[in-house]
């Protein structure tokens, strides 16, 4: 087994240097890809989003970070309100590791 | 009867979504990344797919919804005590420039134009080294279990190449408390690095390789392994939202929808982690590794149905098996605390 | 603490909207007829926004409209009877072009 490990460690930095590599994960390789927001279907907040995303990509950007982040915040204080009213204890436990 | 309220119009896409489909992935990938410490982008993908969702926007809208879904779960863990913020600070350095490196090196290989499937395979290979690094480890620790070894305050630990690299001792040393170690800085440093150079040459969020990175290289009791790592994934979410979204390729109605699924999901799984051992963890953690192995070997022949199918069904699988965790832990919490209000009425 | 963040990150979205509520941009769609790359002018035939399964990206209004994309951003390159989205700002008579979408090529709606 230990013998095996160290393999396998070897192996590591090998792998590393033989990487010819893409963003894989990312999906298909970007073509020229151009979206326009059909403006024309939508009303109201969603409007104005769509009609940002056409004009100012980087405040569309800047929006789009700000309200995820806002509304993880808010579920996430809302969510441990909830969770508070189960009666469990949330602010502590026990590390067991086996 | 109509059922076009169910179907919600998407306006950057275009298209119409099955939106309670949305909410159930969001529910599924929140569950199982509180529980796990990863983001899961590779859950998410072959399920919007299946909805219907333009590949195109497929992943910027993953990365915004984890970068929201972490910061629920981080919350939550927070409160634990499970995330350490000195080491989460310390690592987002290394983290950051590891990632821009990766990415530098991927553009600089595609001038070269070395770019095949070769990357699957290596991404497979990491993958296949990380569960069996899971499983090996876990058998170890049951061993020792049996022979009654037990070493330190932890309970019994497989492999413990954290001592030797503690042994490393180029100064500044820090103390991270909330871990209970003590080590020389640049060892966070280098590891975070290292699994950053590797995330961003993969493409990949990086909870995958950071999470056990943090176990078996620092030392981090899986628990505050878990939290740390998912502050680490609620940061670089962010900026992976940000650099997405400035290519235009985010559906932010669609983020929204997940995540109220997500932050649902995210309480459970964390609080699920107060009931499960580490190796209860560490265990489940592989099999979700080994999943998304089989599932690109699977991708790389073409068969991407039965792909989507295995992911799919290993996400339903480790969800029920958290969420049963947390509700069994949950009650008999409740009826201890009951038994013990009425001993002290007795009394 | 919390309050102050709450209300930092409200003040921060007032003043974004303050800043981003100037431009606006108008859309349309429609069949392209022309697409002159020496003047970077793009005509085209405006459908209407009454979708349908026959009509997948709208029905014919006969209304040909022209417009400058010399500083657009232009996707897969625009051919006679490719379906096109723009974004366009109206500037006296002219319209000059933001984004030019191919709407029909790109199919979104494909996996």
């Amino acid at each position: 087994m230990k013998r095996l490990t160290h393999k396998l460690l070897a192996m590591v930095p090998t792998s590393i240097l033989c990487l010819p590599v893409t963003l894989w994960a990312a999906g298909d390789k970007a073509t020229n890809i151009v979206v326009v927001a059909d403006t024309r279907r939508v009303t109201g907040v969603m409007k104005y989003f769509s009609n940002l995303y056409n004009t100012d990509i980087l405040m569309y950007a800047i929006w789009a970070v700000i309200l995820t982040a806002a509304m993880g915040c808010i579920l996430g204080f809302l969510m441990d309100f909830i969770m508070e009213r189960t009666g469990l204890d949330l602010k502590s436990r026990k590390i067991i590791e086996h | 009867m109509d059922a076009s309220w169910l179907y919600m119009f998407m306006p950057i896409a275009g298209v119409q979504i099955f939106w309670p489909g949305l909410v159930l992935i969001g529910f599924s990938v929140g569950t199982i990344g509180g529980f796990f410490g990863m983001g899961g982008a590779w859950m998410v993908t072959p399920g919007l797919n299946i909805l219907g969702f333009p590949m195109a926007f497929a992943i910027g809208t993953d990365i915004a919804h984890i970068a929201g879904k972490s910061m629920v779960s981080t919350i939550r863990h927070s409160k634990f005590g499970n995330v350490d913020y000195k080491l989460g600070f310390i690592m987002i350095i290394g983290t950051m420039i590891g990632i821009e490196c990766g990415a530098q090196i991927v553009m600089w290989l595609e001038r070269l134009g070395q770019v095949g499937p070769v990357v699957r395979w290596v991404y497979v290979g990491f993958l296949f080294l990380i569960s069996l690094m899971v499983f090996s480890d876990y058998a170890k620790a049951h061993k020792k279990k049996k022979q009654g070894i037990v070493e330190g305050e932890k309970g019994v630990e497989g492999f413990t190449w954290y001592k030797t690299l503690h042994k490393i001792k180029i100064p500044p040393m820090v103390h991270f408390k909330a871990s209970g170690i003590y080590c020389s800085a640049w060892l966070p440093i280098l590891v975070s690095f290292t699994t950053g150079v590797l995330a961003g040459f993969l493409g990949i969020g990086g909870g995958l390789l950071r999470m056990p990175a943090l176990i078996y290289f620092i030392g981090v009791p899986t628990h505050i392994a878990v939290g740390t790592d998912l502050f680490e994934v609620m940061i670089s979410g962010l900026y992976g939202a940000f650099t997405y979204t400035l290519k235009g390729r985010i559906e932010l109605v669609a983020v929204f929808v997940m995540l109220t699924g997500a932050a649902i999901g995210a309480q459970i799984g964390t609080v699920a982690t107060k009931y499960a051992k580490g190796y209860g963890i560490r265990l489940a953690f592989g099999v979700a590794v080994l999943c998304c192995m089989i599932s690109i070997i699977l991708k790389q022949f073409k068969f991407e149905m039965s792909a989507a199918i295995l992911i799919l069904g290993t996400i339903s699988t480790i969800c029920v098996y958290i969420v049963a965790i947390m509700l069994k832990g949950a009650a008999a919490e409740l009826r201890a605390k009951k038994a013990n209000a009425q001993m002290a009425a007795q009394a | 603490m919390k309050r102050i963040m709450a209300q930092s990150l409200a003040m921060l979205a007032v003043i974004l909207l303050v800043v981003t509520a100037a431009s606006a941009a108008e859309v349309s769609q429609g069949k392209c007829l022309q697409y002159d790359k020496t003047a970077m002018k793009i005509t085209i035939e405006e459908y209407d926004i009454q979708f349908s399964k026959e009509a997948p990206y709208g029905r014919p209004t006969g209304v040909q409209s022209v417009f400058d994309v010399a500083k657009a951003q232009i996707g897969i390159t625009p051919q006679p009877g490719d379906i096109l989205r723009l974004a366009y700002d109206q500037n006296g008579a002219d319209k000059i072009a933001i984004k030019v979408m191919n709407v029909s090529k790109q199919d979104l709606k494909k996996k």
